[in-house]
């Protein structure tokens, strides 16, 4: 079984609860508070296996592309059977931000970034050069070419921002790092 | 003139056809069609409609060859999965093939309905230039094109009668494509853009409805302002089917004045949807036209409980009503005791991803609903808990359902009470209610439903299940049962490769079997495309990595789309799908 630990505020409510098959199933981290920034994301030291290579098939949890929103819970891809659209027009700020968190790095703080009010890498690129001091130079403009900006893939590989197109990514992303 | 041997000919072909222009029916005119030589030849002539479920399932160019007089066509692309981002965008379903083969082939279709397809700028001037009598063109749940391209078919078409534009993904990058309708358009009927994002210009489309005396249907989007929504409608009365833009402002008695004479002027108004963002200030300005609409539209409105339960208590004809579950249990209850002749019920969740649901939405709400709306037949209902208990009561209500889609957002999710799994309360279900055709299941489930839903689901159409049962047998039952199954789409269950050996055939009668995150190895796939080579089995890996002729029989499948086709494998596969 794989274990999962999490790091979060004290007092945040995390009780894991046991499936039917006995798989731990993470329950749902409850919001403190209405400010969203000051809730902390939980994350999994240890990314979940896709295969259970022995074919245990107790355990066998299903394989989803997972993302954790900035309210730390779990969010599976395509569940409740919402549709996106609908998903998009719902504003009033009940709209799920489509958070990522941004550390750079040399800066102890991190930003987060709704990747749900951009629609392009250009716009991205915009907004963390925004968000993230500029180091000494000539006053170029060109944020993309200037900032490595790298994510960590439902592999745990280090990737470079900006080889899957926008839609799919904005699906994919946990972890962003510039550099 | 008279033709051929027999009994066929003791009428001339129009007798025949003006017969045969009484079946409706795409089925009935299917067995037509197959009586005998002379009446598959007249039948194939006369058919105005043709409906194609799946766009890959025939050639366009076959389809065209064989009805060479079609006035209407409805094609489907993507499976449903894709609404839920289940589905690669780069999947397929593009219209480019089958508007390219209708415009040699069927110069005078007038209508043309197009669902989960991916619909280009150049398709849409193509269809426009095209057929000259074109009339209808509706998009459902499309994407692909923009507002240019909407702009280069409003230029071209003389005699559009409808355009409806429902849950498209459209770029906005043409600010007044509605000006491109030219001054001498009039015909316009019916006008849906709810779901178009940018800016439309008031004044713009003032004049186009000022000048279109027969729009019935008019449905905006959000961004008008409610001022300019006022004077627009006011150019309207006529008006059957309303979307309204977005149903808030600062409040000013006189616009509220002016807003609440608009919504009294309408004498003929029967649907109203939109009402984005509706604050109680303005709600009450809808008032006088409750009594006589038959369909409420509210899923966008984000309306507290007290609100809604003043507005629906005075829709006493309703017959179709979603809603958010803001409603809440007490909202439902009131619907129960108003409107009695309710036939269809949608409850869309207010936070589906939340956290701690402050909601008072439970499975009371649709157990009022269902013993109070003897005429309700059409379920969706998005809550967080169930019983079985409160499932047998529906199913013993109500046994005339056609349609029950229950989602209980935690999957895996028991009865409450009982702790039980759910079996009971969706057996009660389908064993009560015969004429079911579509079922969504959800909550925790074991092989044991699926035995019932085999047995009992005799007129089952769709089936929709997620995080449910424990072991092939649930897949085997329905495949085994389930005569009328034409769509089954599972996500997240245990199935593997042995039900779905076993029952090869079975995928032959049906349109369509999606499978994702279950137990399907590739060697299955392998031999069921070998058995049955009028199917294509899609499997669907979005990792890209070594293609597909070199990974070993027990590679595990990770989405699998199997449909029935006489075409062939499909020859526009992006690199992420496989015809194996």
């Amino acid at each position: 079984m794989e274990l999962e630990l999490g790091l979060a505020l004290p007092g945040s409510d995390r009780t894991p609860e046991l499936g039917v098959h006995g798989e731990k199933r993470a329950s749902l981290c409850r919001k403190r508070g209405v400010d969203e920034m000051l809730a902390k994301a939980t994350l999994p030291l240890f990314i979940q296996k896709d295969n259970d290579e022995d074919g245990d098939d107790d355990s066998r949890q299903s394989k989803h592309l997972q993302e954790l929103n900035f309210s730390g819970s779990r969010v599976l891809v395509g569940w409740p059977p919402v549709k996106m659209w609908r998903r998009k027009s719902d504003d009033c700020g009940r709209r799920r931000a489509n958070c990522v968190k941004v550390n750079m790095e040399g800066v102890a703080i991190g930003r987060k970034v709704d990747l749900c009010l951009h629609d392009s890498y250009q716009a991205l690129f915009l907004t963390l050069g925004q968000m993230f001091p500029k180091k000494q130079h000539d006053g170029e403009e060109s944020d993309a070419a200037y900032y490595k900006v790298t994510y960590e893939d439902e592999d745990g590989d280090w990737m470079l921002v900006g080889d899957v197109p926008w839609e799919l990514s904005v699906l994919k992303h946990q972890h962003k790092k510039a550099k | 003139m008279v033709r051929g041997f027999g009994w066929a000919a003791a009428f001339p072909d129009e007798v025949w056809e003006h017969v045969f222009s009484f079946l409706a029916a795409d089925a009935d005119r299917n067995a037509v069609a197959l009586v005998c030589r002379a009446w598959h030849r007249i039948e194939r002539r006369s058919r105005r409609r043709v409906f194609v479920g799946n766009c890959y399932a025939v050639a366009p160019a076959a389809a065209v060859r064989r009805f060479p007089e079609v006035r209407a066509a409805a094609i489907k692309g993507k499976p449903h999965f894709a609404d839920f981002n289940l589905v690669p965008t780069d999947w397929g379903g593009g219209a480019e093939a089958w508007v390219e083969a209708m415009a040699e082939g069927w110069p005078h279709l007038e209508e043309l309905r197009l669902k989960r397809m991916v619909v280009s700028d150049d398709c849409l001037e193509l269809i426009a230039r095209s057929f000259k009598n074109f009339g209808v063109l509706s998009l459902v749940s499309c994407d692909g094109f923009s507002t240019a391209g909407l702009a280069a078919f409003a230029a071209n078409c003389r005699n559009l009668r409808e355009l409806d534009l429902h849950e498209n993904e459209v770029e906005d990058n043409c600010l007044n494509w509605i000006s491109h309708f030219p001054d001498s358009f009039t015909s316009l009927v019916s006008l849906n853009i709810a779901c178009l994002e940018g800016d439309v210009n008031t004044s713009v489309l003032e004049c186009l409805i000022s000048r279109c005396p027969n729009l019935r249907t008019l449905r905006l989007n959000h961004a008008m302002p409610l001022e300019k929504l006022v004077s627009l409608l006011q150019r309207a009365p006529q008006l059957v089917d309303l979307g309204t833009s977005k149903f808030s402002a600062d409040h000013h008695p006189e616009l509220f004045f002016k807003l609440e004479s608009t919504f009294a002027g309408f004498k003929h108004l029967k649907s109203l949807s939109g009402i984005w963002e509706a604050g109680p200030a303005y709600l009450p300005a809808i008032y006088s036209v409750c009594e006589s609409l038959t369909s409420l539209n509210l899923c966008y409105a984000t309306i507290q409980s007290p609100e809604l339960l003043k507005l629906v208590s005075r829709c006493k004809n309703l017959q179709r009503l979603w809603v958010m579950d803001l409603i809440e249990d007490n909202g439902l209850i009131a619907v129960a005791a108003s409107c009695k002749l309710l036939q269809e019920l949608r409850v869309f969740p207010s936070d589906p991803y939340g956290v701690a649901p402050p909601i008072s939405l439970t499975e009371h709400g649709l157990v009022a609903i269902s013993a109070g709306c003897l005429m309700l037949h059409s379920v969706l209902y998005f809550c967080r808990q169930m019983t079985n208990a409160a499932l047998l009561t529906i199913a013993n209500n109500r046994p005339n359902l056609t349609c029950f889609r229950l989602c209980i957002i935690e999957p895996h999710t028991p009865d409450y009470i009982s702790q039980e799994p759910l079996d009971a309360g969706f057996s009660a279900i389908v064993e009560s209610c015969k004429d079911l055709r579509r079922l969504s299941l959800s909550g925790l489930l074991t092989d044991r439903v699926f035995k019932s839903i085999g047995a009992s689901a005799n007129r089952l159409e769709m089936l929709s299940v997620a995080f449910a049962g424990d072991s092939d047998a649930g897949l085997h039952y329905i495949l085994s049962g389930c005569k009328n199954l034409r769509k089954l789409e599972i996500r997240d269950c245990p199935f593997g490769d042995k039900a779905l050996l076993d029952n090869a055939s079975k995928l032959e009668t049906m349109r369509s079997l999606w499978m994702s995150s279950c137990s399907v190895t590739l060697g299955a796939c392998r031999q069921l495309a070998l058995k049955m080579p009028r199917l294509n089995v899609e499997v669907i890996d979005e990792r890209r990595g070594r293609p597909l002729e070199s990974w070993p029989d027990d590679f595990p499948v990770e989405k699998l789309y199997i449909y029935r086709t006489v075409a062939g494998p499909r020859s526009d596969t992006p690199p992420c799908v496989w015809t194996v």
